[in-house]
């Protein structure tokens, strides 16, 4: 026998997929100025088809993921959707349904709970309807929502609450409280805007000031000793006003994979906003050979990628440098630290530039569509 | 009713106890045969019910609050003095209040009300158990018929009821997150008004059983009294607890009741869990062996519980049939360990889960 080699370090260890986010779609309803699909949407004529997607959801469970995430883009606008969930049940994968509950979806909500679905999260702009149909950019989305909701509580399916929260509607948050609890949803997700794709864009337009962030916190706290054991509220603080990133999404290539439309994978839904990334689709590889061998996810997994002050930090491994799509953004360079840490140089100047968005007058939201040119105003150099 | 009851004392019935011997072997009986010591009310006021257990109890109980005035009126007929009769109407008053909405068969109508029953059907009194019936009716007809000094003997379990009010009202607001103070407003009021009862009554009894003879009729009465309530609980537990023999016709649990939706309020839900809760899995959560990483998990909403084994044996048990004391005494046996011990173990982590929402009973 050989001498046995020293155990490598977790940060080697190339983990096994947690979870799925698969984007069936771009095609969407609303038109929210926040929205986390890339500024160039994939069209219809490009979407994968329903073979292909199953296959996937067989090579994912295969890998061991256990969460599949039906996302879009409105994932109930695919004509596949009751096939695809019920695809999951029957591999043991716990189907999400992520959901604008617009258009579509109510027609199809109830063979989606034959088909075996697990959970409902329904979005929602705001409370008040006129200013939440401003926000999506679509007429009548409030009640339809409503009803959407009532139809999966009805059903006994557990629903889920997501609210985006931005300088538009964070005044609202006790009302997204009661809302969700009037809905008889289990989960309230109140989000602050994460600034990539459509929200990086339209930053000057979203970003509240720290005050009001402080005082949304505060509000979420006192809900959760209210509402313990009635109504979970997670929350997501925005980065910009944060001590620490996120790991995001749990650590680059550690838990979760994203599927686009075309059948593009990428290790975050922002991953393409780096230059120089080698993605690999689904049509020509297996979902196991992109996880493991891809330069796309090879790239900034574990921690030998990583710069000062990550390289040397306690906490490399809890939170993964954050986000180097938000690295890329903000510094130029995706292996710098996110600027969202404290320990970043950087940092200070982050947390100014969205003081100074926050003290201005917001300009107009920039909608979401697909085949529109967007000029993005932040685009051009990095601003830190 | 002819049935003799023994008397409690052995050397009472042979000799005249003083007014102080006759209060203290009263008390005696009530300190071993009164109903806060049954198996029953330890497990309502421990919160080890589960809220239908709690609602077969309110459920029958209503019909031993119902028939108390009738039981009160039949005395109140044989009452030959003016003075003891606006005494004993008291009682008649505070149970049938002066008015509509008042009084303590309206307050047990609402603490009923409160933990889901709709009123008509309390009202009718169709789903108690016979044996609730049988004793309530003996007791209604012991004191029509027996000497007044035992009917009014009878109602000396009064002296002991403030204990167990205290401790039924501070242990169920404890326990039960749907018992409000205002469901038990019942409990507010007797607890000024039994005292006052009792001693009117201690008081009679002293002056009027006069011989051994009469000193072991009233404390026989008592005695019959303790019987009474005993039995109520008695057959409460056969029926609800164990072995759970539901006699034909009697409540059933989600009958009678007003949905869940109408009378839901804030904070009423989860987050707690008793030994006689039936936990389950609500859809949305499922219980998996997770092959690739060779462990059990808890899939739920947008999250995965890495699961310890003593958990995975719990919520392999869990499947809203199973009562947390029989998964408790299914594990004990499995591991042969103490069920006790391990019940207390495993109410702490299902009420954990059930906090999170992904556990529901």
């Amino acid at each position: 026998m050989n001498a046995p080699t020293p155990a490598p370090s977790p940060a080697d260890v190339i983990p096994a997929p947690v979870g799925l986010l698969a984007e069936l779609t771009h095609r969407c309803p609303l038109r929210c100025p926040y929205c986390s699909n890339p500024l160039e949407l994939d069209r219809r004529s490009a979407e994968l088809d329903t073979q292909t997607w199953l296959r996937v959801l067989t090579e994912a469970a295969g890998l061991g993921v256990l969460h599949v995430h039906l996302s879009g883009g409105e994932p109930t606008a695919r004509n596949d959707i009751v096939e695809i969930t019920a695809k999951c049940a029957e591999l043991g994968l716990y189907s999400n349904l992520i959901t604008s509950g617009v258009g579509g979806a109510l027609a199809k909500l109830d063979a989606l709970y034959d088909a075996g679905l697990d959970h409902v999260q329904l979005s929602v702009q705001g409370v008040d309807a006129q200013s939440a149909e401003k926000i999506g950019g679509l007429k009548n989305a409030q009640p339809q929502k409503m009803q959407f909701a009532a139809r999966v509580t009805e059903l006994g399916l557990p629903l889920t609450l997501n609210s985006v929260i931005h300088r538009g509607n964070i005044h609202e948050v006790p009302g997204f409280i009661d809302l969700a609890v009037k809905l008889g949803a289990k989960r309230l997700e109140v989000a602050h805007t994460q600034y990539y794709g459509w929200a990086y864009v339209n930053r000057a337009a979203l970003m509240p000031d720290k005050a009001q962030v402080d005082e949304s916190i505060r509000i979420v706290e006192a809900a959760r000793e209210r509402l313990k054991g009635q109504l979970v509220i997670d929350l997501v603080v925005p980065d910009y006003y944060a001590k620490y990133p996120k790991a995001c999404a749990g650590g680059w290539g550690r838990k979760l994979m994203n599927v686009t439309p075309q059948g593009k994978v990428l290790p975050c839904h922002a991953a393409e906003t780096i230059p120089g990334l080698e993605f690999w689709y689904v049509g020509d590889h297996s979902l196991g050979d992109i996880w493991t061998k891809s330069p796309a996810f090879a790239a900034y997994r574990g921690t030998s990628w990583m710069k000062e002050p990550c390289r040397s930090c306690d906490r490399r491994e809890k939170d993964w440098g954050g986000c180097r799509c938000q690295a890329l953004a903000l510094t130029g360079d995706a292996a710098n630290t996110d600027p969202a840490c404290s320990l970043s140089p950087l940092h200070a100047k982050m947390r100014d530039l969205a003081k100074e968005e926050a003290a201005e007058n917001p300009p107009d939201y920039i909608y979401r569509s697909i085949g529109t040119n967007v000029q993005n105003p932040l685009s051009e150099k990095a601003p830190l | 009713m002819t049935a003799q009851f023994p008397p409690p004392v052995p050397e009472a019935g042979q000799r005249l106890l003083s007014h102080e011997e006759l209060e203290a072997a009263l008390r005696d009986i009530g300190a071993r045969r009164y109903h806060n010591l049954h198996p029953f009310h330890r497990l309502l006021h421990d919160g080890k019910l589960s809220k239908d257990q709690v609602r077969a109890w309110a459920l029958n109980r209503y019909y031993y609050q119902a028939m108390i005035p009738v039981k009160d009126a039949a005395l109140l007929a044989r009452l030959p003095d003016a003075q003891l009769r606006r005494i004993w109407r008291q009682r008649i008053v505070d149970h049938d209040g002066d008015h509509e909405g008042d009084g303590g068969i309206e307050r047990w109508l609402k603490l009923a009300e409160g933990v889901g029953f709709a009123r008509d059907y309390v009202l009718s009194t169709q789903g108690i158990l016979s044996a609730t019936r049988f004793s309530v009716d003996a007791y209604v007809h012991f004191v029509s018929e027996r000497s007044l000094l035992e009917a009014i003997a009878s109602s000396l379990t009064e002296m002991f009821s403030p204990t167990i009010i205290s401790e039924r009202v501070a242990g169920m607001l404890k326990n039960y997150d749907f018992i409000t103070k205002d469901t038990l407003a019942y409990f507010d009021k007797r607890l000024t008004q039994a005292p006052r009862d009792a001693d009117f009554a201690l008081d009679y009894v002293k002056q009027h059983a006069t011989t051994p003879e009469l000193q072991r009729q009233a404390m026989a009465a008592l005695t019959f009294k303790c019987t009474v309530l005993w039995t109520q609980l008695d057959a409460l537990y056969f029926a609800y607890v164990a072995p759970g023999m539901v006699p034909p016709d009697a409540w059933q649990p989600g009958e009678g009741l007003v949905s869940e939706a109408s009378q839901a309020k804030p904070g009423a839900s989860g987050g707690k869990m008793a030994a006689g809760d039936r936990p389950r899995l609500p859809r949305g959560v499922r219980l998996r062996n997770d092959e690739t990483r060779g462990k059990w998990v808890l899939l739920a909403p947008e999250r995965t519980f890495d699961l310890d084994d003593n958990a995975v044996a719990v919520l392999k048990l869990v499947d809203g049939q199973n009562t947390v004391s029989q998964i408790a005494h299914t594990l004990g046996q499995t591991y042969d360990a103490d069920p006790a011990v391990i019940e207390a173990d495993i109410l702490p982590m299902l009420a954990g889960l059930a906090q999170k929402r992904v556990l529901e009973r």
